[in-house]
């Protein structure tokens, strides 16, 4: 009963991952940048969500805004931070993301206070009971269903649709895709764009779940999304997804199994150091 | 006075620290998101040392060596995995060394080491020990920088496929930075212990890693003088505006971003913009 | 077999096959490469060529067979150390080293016992006798006037130049050449062609992959032709490309591509 109910805490806290995540692979997969400020479109995502809800009273209204705000943010990012540093070597992009991360984060405390906000009627939060002694927050059942939609839809739209394709293709070859007539910029933007939307989703949930939004609440889960990223297999959406739930998994048994030696930021990363030793291509990398 | 020793204390500090971070990043082009960790592999082995009775300058080999000896355990499982992969590599490391420190009841748990000995060698002494080392740090790194052991991590830095083809051992070579930078880190986390006589696992995580990183990316990779002056003013920079203060962070993360838009070779690349030196090669960069 | 003698081949290529996934690129392919030769590798695109170079440099590793420099396996050994046994590869795609000049290139070759071993690199400083190591090859492939230039601003025939010599400052047994006439016009590619042939000369074993047949068929003593990752041809240049089989090969439909590519059909080679 203890391992439905773990496993159940797992999914719910991996699909917040594989939504991060899944914004993270794609700039990786595209870009070959570490997007570390993709964290701050999250936290975004979390503020306008609670504003917008707070002030209309409706929570979908709050998600649709929080996504659109973040989406382009996360464009915003890529043309000003990301578009003129490619052809420097990595560092610099890497660097440039971590310095907007850290200023967003400081940026989201002035602005908003360190203290945090929280939703003054927070909504799905009606208990369901399950059976087997599982019981679950109405909204903690709703992420694991969007999270699965969404991605599904995602995958769906990556493998049938031309610009799907043309995702998949400016990856592979950007020069070739270049050749067939595929604005890479156009590509690069959706790709930006439907990243930072996923993120900023993922924001309203984690405030809709703890309600609470406050400045530092990005740093861990953008972390693990970098592990989850390597884990997955860079730019693959299906990968992506599993390393997400699976490291979600891992954490919920490792925090009581392993809470006397590690605590649980570093038992995502001794899972993933420890899948590296064995396939250093990562999990569900195609080698 | 005090108060300025103890500022230079911390300056010292923080450039030993970044220059043994140039020598991996630097001059070997790895990038290593979790340097922190061997700082405070070093720190909690000269706090444990000097726990226990050991002098302060007893400390400092054995520091420099478990760091060192580390850093080549990361060093060679960093080797096994792909080049973009090293930087999360090193990510998980940090994350690893903190959870695990943290959860030690041994290593002090939550609350950290406190109350490390006297170094014995006064506030003078000890800051004029400080920047003895850091001298010598910078001696080294400008020599390796002359020799072939330079040479050879200037071209991997660049291009270590085409190091293979000119029968260069390039995982070695990683090894050897490694070793050399994360051992003088563990050097820099000793006199960290001492000067500060209290350690906690947080002041060696993630935002440390990445402030050290900075330091050398700000001051301009491989540039032992840029790195220098970056690592000293960046380390004192909320002393020296108390007005920031509150900003501090602000203020940090937007000069790494404006700094990496507008001149990614750091202080050094436009210290060489405003002030060319000769061109060392026709048509090549100066 | 523990003492090579002069007639143990510097290169035995031994039954090797190589796959990738459900792709066969080499095809247990066997030839010998002995002192002094100067051979052609040729076949036409998707022949398996390049990737019996990579199996011979150590990038692949071969499915099944084994290479042999100068008697000793080279199975399982890591490109550096197949390098430091003594053969060198000048790479198709140029790479120099750009944050150095072109003696500097070659000069950090011509260092490879100093750069054997980190230590050994620590504790040498001294470059005299690398940089004019570099200025003997750089003057042997005809570029030494732009020794102390950067390669950023260099055509491709001087940095195809440059690649040779980085090669041969390593003085190696065994040199390999990836398409080092790629990309040149005819005149540029005559020219290499021919300095190419002088080193082999001076004593140098040479294995080319070249698509350029008119210049290989000129310079090369023989040929091992490829196709579809077989060998289908293995000799004297004019009896090998007299063969039908080499010629139905050739002028198949990829070979029809990668000689107009060349700007003269196989036909007109035959009569060169």
């Amino acid at each position: 009963m203890l391992a439905i109910e773990l496993v159940a805490q797992g999914l719910i806290q991996g699909s917040i991952y594989a939504l991060v995540a899944l914004g993270l692979t794609l700039v990786y997969g595209l870009l070959r940048i570490l997007h570390v400020a993709h964290a701050a479109l999250f936290t975004l995502g979390g503020y306008v969500g609670v504003l917008v809800c707070n002030a209309s009273g409706s929570l979908a209204l709050g998600f649709l805004i929080a996504a659109l705000v973040a989406g382009f943010g996360g464009v915003a990012m890529f043309r000003l931070a990301y578009q003129p540093l490619l052809s420097k070597p990595p560092y610099v992009a890497l660097i440039a993301s971590i310095g907007l991360f850290i200023a967003s984060e400081e940026a989201f405390r002035i602005i908003f206070g360190a203290q945090g906000m929280s939703f003054t009627n927070p909504a799905l939060q009606q208990q369901l009971v399950l059976g087997w002694g599982l019981q679950f927050k109405l909204a903690e059942i709703l992420v694991m269903v969007s999270t699965a939609s969404i991605i599904g839809v995602l995958a769906w739209l990556q493998a049938r649709t031309r610009i799907g394709i043309a995702c998949q293709a400016t990856v592979s070859d950007p020069q070739m895709a270049q050749s067939f007539g595929i604005s890479l910029l156009k590509v690069r933007d959706i790709n930006f764009f439907v990243g930072s939307a996923l993120a900023g989703f993922a924001g309203v949930w984690v405030a809709l779940l703890n309600n609470l939004v406050e400045p530092t609440m990005g740093s861990v889960p953008s972390y693990k999304a970098l592990a989850i990223i390597v884990l997955g297999g860079l730019g693959s959406v299906p990968g992506t997804l599993a390393a997400a739930l699976l490291l979600g998994v891992i954490e919920a048994f490792g925090t009581i199994y392993l809470g006397d030696i590690l605590d649980r930021n570093a038992i995502a990363f001794a899972f993933l150091i420890a899948v590296l030793m064995v396939r250093p291509q990562g999990l569900f990398a195609r080698s | 006075m005090n108060y300025e020793i103890s500022l230079i204390t911390t300056m010292a500090i923080a450039v030993m620290f970044a220059l043994s971070l140039n020598l991996i990043t630097g001059f070997c082009g790895q990038i290593s998101l979790g340097h922190a960790t061997f700082q405070g592999i070093g720190a909690y082995a000269a706090a444990m040392l000097g726990k226990a009775g050991w002098p302060f300058l007893a400390t400092l080999p054995v520091s420099m060596v478990l760091a060192g000896l580390l850093g080549v355990i990361v060093g060679l499982a960093s080797l096994r995995v792909r080049a973009d992969f090293l930087a999360i590599t090193t990510m998980g490391v940090g994350f690893l060394f903190v959870g695990i420190v943290r959860q030690q009841e041994s290593l002090g748990g939550e609350l950290g080491v406190s109350s490390i000995p006297d170094h014995g060698l006064g506030r003078v002494g000890f800051m004029a020990l400080a920047l003895l080392m850091c001298a010598g740090i910078a001696a080294l790194s400008v020599y390796i920088k002359r020799s072939w052991m330079g040479r050879v991590f200037n071209g991997i830095a660049e291009d270590e496929d085409t190091m293979r083809v000119l029968g260069i051992d390039v995982p070695r070579y990683k090894l050897a930075a490694f070793a050399m930078g994360t051992s003088l880190a563990g050097l820099s986390g000793a006199f960290y212990t001492y000067h500060l006589t209290f350690i906690g696992a947080e002041s060696f995580g993630f935002v440390e890693s990445i402030t050290v990183l900075s330091m050398v990316v700000f001051g301009g990779i491989g540039s032992v003088p840029g790195v220098i002056i970056a690592a000293a003013l960046l380390s004192v920079l909320p002393a020296w505006f108390q007005v920031i203060g509150d900003y501090k962070l602000l203020v940090y993360g937007g000069l790494l971003f404006v700094m990496m838009r507008f001149s990614p070779g750091g202080m050094a690349g436009l210290a060489a913009r405003f002030f060319p030196t000769t061109p060392l090669v026709k048509g090549g960069k100066p | 077999m523990n003492h090579p003698t002069s007639n143990t081949p510097l290169l035995q290529v031994n039954g090797v096959t190589v796959r990738f996934g459900g792709l066969t690129a080499v095809d247990d392919v066997s030839f010998d490469v002995h002192q002094g030769d100067l051979l052609g590798l040729i076949g036409p695109n998707g022949a398996g060529k390049t990737t019996m170079m990579r199996a011979i440099i150590g990038v692949v590793q071969p499915t099944v067979g084994s290479v042999f420099l100068g008697g000793e396996s080279l199975n399982g050994l890591p490109i550096h150390k197949r390098i430091q046994k003594g053969m060198s590869l000048s790479q198709q795609l140029v790479r120099p080293l750009r944050d150095m000049s072109i003696q500097e290139n070659v000069a950090l070759a011509a260092a490879s016992d100093k750069t054997i071993s980190p230590l050994r690199a620590f504790l040498n400083v001294s470059t005299d006798r690398e940089l004019a190591v570099a200025q003997t090859e750089l003057a042997r492939v005809g570029i030494v006037s732009m020794a102390s230039q950067s390669p950023s601003i260099q055509p491709l025939g001087v940095l195809k130049r440059l690649e040779l010599a980085r090669a041969l400052a390593l003085k190696p047994r065994l040199l390999l050449l990836d398409e080092p006439l790629a990309g040149l016009n005819s005149q540029e590619a005559r020219a290499l062609a021919t300095t190419i042939a002088e080193i082999n000369q001076q004593g140098l074993t040479i294995v080319l992959i070249e698509h350029n047949l008119g210049e290989v068929m000129r310079i090369c003593q023989r040929l091992v032709v490829l196709d579809n990752g077989k060998k289908i041809g293995d000799g004297d240049p004019r009896v090998v490309m007299a063969d039908p089989v080499v010629r139905a090969a050739y002028l198949g439909g990829d070979a029809l591509g990668a000689s107009e590519a060349q700007g003269h059909s196989t036909l007109e080679t035959q009569r060169a």
